[in-house]
């Protein structure tokens, strides 16, 4: 039996389509983007066949003994040595004649230390152009044991995030010391003595139950208000009610 | 993220009510998310529609079958196009496909799209017009004949057995064309029914409500399109053809709206522990758009006119009228469905303890400037394809003609 006309076209424009396909499958596309392993493995060796920059912490360590054990003693303990002095491979292996790189100016601290309002709470950050203006960070602190010259006086110190949202709420003029109390080691090694938080809901009562004293704050009753939830569930003390 | 993009989060803060979570401020699927069920909904529906002739035999709908499968592919085609834009880097959309993820439903998309363009769309067009490119290609001038010709891939065979083959072909492509048309819209069901996690979209309902709504505008979008298009002709519209086709579309409204009904009865008969912020969302955020657009101006209304117009003997001109006004009011009808779904799914909290605001773009690349040129994109393809190729079988104007 004949194969009918149209069938002949359509068969060769789908071996068109497909052989298109394959070709390009099987070609044109690099392997390692479409193999079953791990996604373009070939990276790895691209990667591999660069030259190395880096000597790594135990290189430093094996020379300046006496840095590296001071360091690890300090809040730097986490950072490597090539993380503020950059690659050293170079110097490693001729110690003599590459002279590490060290940052000496104004510019490097800030990178960490700035104050940036995503930065965790208690992280230590000052505002550059208000902190000891011209002066190089190095001249009262030292990047190898890092420590401030006097204990913080205020909570805003460490907490400026806080601080700042607290300012602009209707809790603006409450004493941090209203509902935390804070025992003295907390402001040395601020991890090892962690401040109080309120944990009831009587607590908040104590200014906004119908019947507390102070006449300003926003009165509820706390027998139906809210059901089984605790007050900071829905209202963020440190800006409560918030409009944004 | 953008400055403006934060400030816009930031003014959408004062329209949020109750407790969010923090990362629940920004709508992540936005108005294109919203169009692109929306065009595949048509072409599902549009095919459909043209499969009846082809299939069922109603000869009635014949003047409208090509027309159907013109604007099948030209909505089809236009498809993808608001995913690769809310792609936000459309450009890598080229690792998804040389990286086919064979258990992702999503990924789904473009197997069953390849599929119903390439197997049974583009094949059922090619057979159905053959014999007259075959003809239109001896006929026209240069270039118009080597167009033609290239399309009818320079087949030159238009003895009667071929063309019988080719109506036994469109017969078994059709039966083919069908389930795939449901695959294709209902897919889009499946993936927002298949989302646990929210309630508003988790439903099994939710494949084939999306699927009747479908065939509800498809049938209703040719039906626009054939009156326009006869008007600007100046031709005489086919009324027994008019009239078979909308009572098809008055029983699909009718077996929509009883889906939809019965979805919102079982969840609130259900009343599991995300009634409360659905019915607030309702009769809330979505109070315009699903009770005043989606059921009384897209469904209670148009399902009004049509049983008006089919209980009682109007004239042409006045049904016509009638039913002009009813599609129109179900596209708006349907299109509002599908922002009900897309955004309102995203519009309350996953605490089920709050709402948030969706802030529309203008200009952006998810705006509704882009969301308009994409809507009006398929009927530009649309005109092309009717210039190029004639809706009416040669035969059929030549006898009318006559």
């Amino acid at each position: 039996m004949r194969i009918p006309e149209q069938i002949q076209r359509l068969a060769i424009v789908t071996a068109v389509i497909i052989g298109g396909v394959l070709l390009v499958r099987f070609v044109l596309i690099p392997r390692s983007l479409i193999s079953d392993d791990l996604h373009r493995a070939s990276t790895v060796q691209r990667e591999l066949a660069k030259p190395i920059k880096f000597a790594g912490s135990t290189a430093c360590q094996d020379c300046h003994e006496d840095v590296s054990s001071r360091v690890r003693k300090g809040y730097h303990k986490n950072l490597s040595c090539e993380g503020c002095h950059g690659p050293e491979a170079r110097h490693a292996e001729n110690p003599m004649e590459v002279k590490p790189f060290a940052p000496r100016d104004r510019k490097f601290c800030p990178l960490c230390h700035g104050y940036d309002p995503s930065r965790p709470t208690g992280f230590p950050q000052i505002n550059p152009t208000a902190h000891n203006p011209i002066k190089p960070c190095i001249t009262c602190h030292n990047p190898h044991d890092p420590v401030p010259l006097t204990a913080p006086q205020e909570c805003s110190a460490c907490h400026a995030q806080i601080q700042r949202t607290k300012a602009v709420s209707s809790h603006a003029l409450l004493q941090c010391t209203t509902c935390h109390s804070v025992p003295a080691q907390h402001k040395k090694t601020p991890r090892s003595a962690w401040p109080s938080k309120p944990d009831t809901r009587a607590f908040c009562g104590g200014c906004h139950g119908k019947e507390a004293t102070p006449k300003d704050a926003p009165k509820i009753d706390m027998s139906t208000h809210g059901g089984r939830f605790l007050c900071w569930q829905c209202h963020y003390p440190h800006l409560p009610e918030g409009r944004g | 993220m953008n400055p403006e993009r934060i400030q816009d989060l930031f003014d959408l803060l004062g329209q949020v009510t109750g407790y969010i979570y923090p990362n629940e401020i920004e709508i992540h699927w936005s108005i294109l998310v919203v169009v692109y069920p929306y065009v595949t909904g048509l072409v599902a529906g549009a095919f459909i529609l043209a499969s009846l002739v082809k299939v069922f035999k109603v000869k009635e709908v014949e003047p409208t079958y090509r027309l159907a499968l013109l604007t099948a592919l030209a909505f089809l085609l236009v498809a993808p196009l608001p995913l690769l834009l809310h792609l936000s880097q459309p450009m890598r959309s080229f690792e998804i496909f040389l990286t086919p993820n064979l258990t992702s439903a999503m990924a789904m998309f473009g197997f069953v799209y390849a599929w119903y363009l390439m197997a049974v769309l583009l094949l059922e067009l090619w057979f159905e017009y053959r014999r007259d490119l075959v003809v239109l290609g001896k006929e026209s001038t240069f270039p118009m004949s080597w167009i033609y010709r290239a399309l009818s891939l320079f087949s030159t065979d238009v003895s009667d057995r071929a063309v019988a083959f080719d109506l036994k072909a469109i017969r078994m492509i059709t039966i083919i064309g069908i389930p795939s048309a449901f695959l294709l819209h209902g897919y889009v069901g499946f993936i927002f029914g298949s989302v646990k996690a929210n309630p508003w979209w988790s439903s099994v309902l939710m494949p084939i409500v999306f699927l009747m709504s479908a065939i509800v505008s498809g049938i209703a979008l040719v039906v626009f399109l054939y009156m326009v298009l006869t008007s600007i002709r100046n031709q005489p519209i086919d009324m027994r053809c008019l009239d078979t086709i909308v009572s098809y579309l008055f029983y699909a409204v009718i077996v929509d709206f009883s889906l939809e009904a019965l979805d919102f009865i079982h969840r609130l008969y259900q009343s599991e522990e995300s009634v409360k912020i659905l019915g607030t969302l309702i009769t809330n955020k979505l109070f315009m758009s699903l009770f005043v657009l989606q059921i009384l101006l897209g469904m209670i209304i148009p399902l009004g006119i049509l049983v008006v117009a089919r209980s009682r003997t109007f004239n042409d001109d006045m049904r016509k009228l009638l039913y002009f006004t009813s599609v129109i009011l179900i596209q708006v009808g349907i299109f509002s469905t599908r922002w009900n779904v897309v955004i309102g799914g995203q519009l309350f909290s996953k605490s089920f303890r709050g709402l948030m605001a969706y802030k529309m773009e203008v200009m952006g690349i998810e705006g509704l400037l882009a969301a308009l040129a994409l809507l009006i994109l398929p009927f530009v393809i649309l005109t092309v394809f009717i210039r190029l190729l004639p809706t009416e079988r040669m035969e059929d104007h030549v006898a009318r003609t006559a």
